[in-house]
């Protein structure tokens, strides 16, 4: 364990932000932390930051952070000192630490060429792409070599078509830095595919902290399975007629993601086609089935409103709680 | 130029007419034209005179003085809107106290300093009651001493809490986040200070930086009091070459405001290069 937190609580002018929060990340680990905006996330870093001080409960870090183990947090909009240069930014740390001039130039350099940035040492913050600037405030975070690096969105201001790629930079850097890594987000999917693990937090709470196919497979509310993606809500009757598991009995429910469940063209099957709606690289289908609505991800193009189907569902889940 | 347009303008071109008018009669004047008793002598002669020795060390005196006492101002401006901003919220509208002097004339300010700074004032006074010295009259002179110490500690009193208002009007749009950011990565006050503050807050430190010394370079009051005789401040000199005088001094009077006002006019553009190059790549924020 590198940091564990206990029962933190944070309240601003008496409105409660953070209630009973919990958990531990070990070395080496990257957790993410996913919720809707205004739950909490950038306080929960700010405090793990030592920026701010919790209200209940404690922070515990093995070996305590110091000047040579620091805590670093990376802020969304990233907050390069605009008036050095990328190479005095990224040396920034080092020259607090008053390393010898020689040192400090020779690890900034090897920074800067990591992180592909040699082309811009002497350029300033102003004059850098969104790209461009995450990498200098990863840079020179990372070069005080930081116990534990925390970001706070950092796919918020990047484009789409850079945030899968950001990820990945981001799980790359993270391994070949041997951190521990927290991060904060509203982006799903760049969150599943950098994290060891996941935490869900909803009303101020971490409502589910897990791996990320544990989350998205067996989430332990409704309420965490619906911020993750579409949900089918599906009595037992049906959910047997589709093949699917059904260990709560009769009178329960299942719940299947819009890409657990399947449709085969069939003029004499059960389910009516009532929309299709093109979403680039999968189709988006409304179906009724039985009297029931549900929502279909397909690869295939082959049905149109009011076409028939048989439908199957290949993955589906019960939660452990019921919603609030 | 339409008319509407030229009327639209007039605010602004009547001040700027009546300086240009000044200007023009003040250079007139320093040639030789325009006298109120004819001049003798050759056109020139007002500006051949500037070189004499105790022109040109009152010159660099007044110079000094000036940029003495901005440096001062800056430094204790910067230093206490630094504080200020750090402040709680709780404390920050106590803290509105150092905008005291700013309501101060300047010749009130120079009062006060001759009040606590003279032979016989308060800290001669103090030193003597606390027995550091004899007399009040042994305290180290602090006034008429020759240095203009007097001058800049009163110019710097009275600028202190201008440069202290137009610094925090900057730094009410510093993020204090980066304030944390450099905290994090390390940094101590003192280099918080100069890599994340003073930089923020060059503009204002340029424009009051400007906008002081060129005051204290030519002002009246302060010097009036508190001057030295010699070498006194230029403003004091050109004062008596018009006042207290012969008529027949006029151009030598008007050629020294002349080379004042080319002396203020050089260095506004001087700085303003020098800031450009040094900063014309961070400023594209």
């Amino acid at each position: 364990m590198l940091c564990r937190l206990e029962g933190i609580a944070k309240s601003f002018d008496g409105r409660p932000v953070l209630s009973e929060v919990s958990f531990d990340v070990a070395p080496g680990e990257i957790v993410s932390i996913v919720g809707p905006s205004g739950v909490g996330k950038t306080t929960l870093l700010t405090l793990i930051a030592g920026l701010a001080t919790p209200d209940a409960g404690r922070i515990v870090f093995d070996p305590p952070p110091g000047r040579h183990n620091p805590v670093i947090l990376v802020f969304q909009d990233w907050l390069l000192f605009p008036h050095i240069s990328v190479f005095d930014n990224v040396a920034f740390g080092l020259k607090a630490r008053g390393l010898p001039r020689a040192e400090v130039k020779r690890r900034v350099a090897g920074q800067l060429d990591y992180f592909g940035l040699s082309d811009k040492a002497h350029d300033f913050p102003a004059e850098l792409s969104a790209g461009q600037k995450q990498r200098v405030a990863l840079a020179r975070a990372l070069v005080v070599q930081p116990a534990l690096l925390l970001l706070d969105e950092p796919f918020a201001n990047l484009d789409r078509n850079l945030r899968l790629s950001t990820a990945a930079f981001i799980k790359a850097t993270q391994r070949a830095f041997g951190i521990s890594l927290i991060a904060v987000t509203h982006d799903l999917e760049e969150a599943f595919a950098m994290s060891d693990r996941l935490g869900v937090m909803l009303g101020g709470r971490l409502a589910q902290l897990g791996s990320v196919a544990e989350i998205y497979h067996r989430p332990a509310s409704l309420e965490v399975a619906r911020f993750l993606g579409p949900v089918n809500r599906i009595p037992a009757a049906l959910a047997l007629e589709l093949g699917a598991a059904c260990p709560g009995g009769e009178g329960a429910e299942v719940f299947a993601r819009p890409e657990g469940l399947t449709l085969t063209p069939d003029p004499a099957g059960p389910a009516e086609v009532l929309e299709q709606v093109f979403a680039g690289h999968y189709i988006v289908y409304r179906v009724r089935l039985r009297g029931r609505e549900l929502t279909v991800y397909s690869l295939s193009d082959g049905l149109v409103p009011g076409d028939r189907a048989r439908m199957a569902c290949h993955a589906s889940f019960t939660h452990t709680e019921e919603p609030s | 130029m339409d008319r509407r347009a030229a009327l639209s303008l007039s605010p602004a071109a009547c001040p700027l007419a009546l300086v240009l008018a000044g200007l023009g009669l003040t250079v007139a004047q320093s040639f030789g034209f325009f006298l109120p008793v004819p001049a003798a002598g050759g056109r020139f002669d007002g500006y051949a005179a500037l070189l004499a020795p105790h022109l040109v060390a009152s010159f660099a005196f007044s110079a000094l003085v000036a940029l003495a006492s901005v440096l001062l101002s800056l430094a204790c401006g910067t230093l206490i809107a630094w504080r200020i901003w750090q402040l709680s919220p709780k404390l920050k509208p106590l803290a509105l106290v150092y905008k005291v002097p700013l309501i101060l004339p300047h010749i009130a300010v120079a009062f006060i300093v001759l009040i606590v700074f003279s032979g016989s004032g308060v800290l001669a006074s103090a030193g003597h009651a606390l027995g550091l010295v004899a007399t009040p009259a042994d305290f180290p002179a602090i006034l008429f001493s020759g240095n203009g110490l007097g001058l800049i500690l009163a110019y710097a009193l009275k600028e202190t809490p201008f440069v202290t208002l137009m610094v925090l009007a900057l730094l009410a749009r510093l993020d204090p986040r980066l304030v944390q950011a450099a905290r994090m990565l390390g940094a101590s006050g003192t280099r918080v200070f100069f890599t994340i503050a003073v930089p923020h807050v060059r503009p204002a430190l340029e424009a009051s930086g400007i906008i002081l010394f060129l005051y204290a370079f030519g002002a009246y009051d302060i010097p009036a009091l508190l001057s030295e005789s010699s070498p006194g401040m230029l403003s004091i000199t050109v004062f008596d070459l018009i006042f207290q005088r012969d008529l027949a001094l006029r151009p030598r009077a008007m050629a020294l405001l002349v080379v004042m006002f080319l002396f203020a006019a050089a260095f506004i553009w001087a700085y303003v290069r020098l800031a450009a190059r040094l900063s014309s790549r961070e400023r594209k924020l």
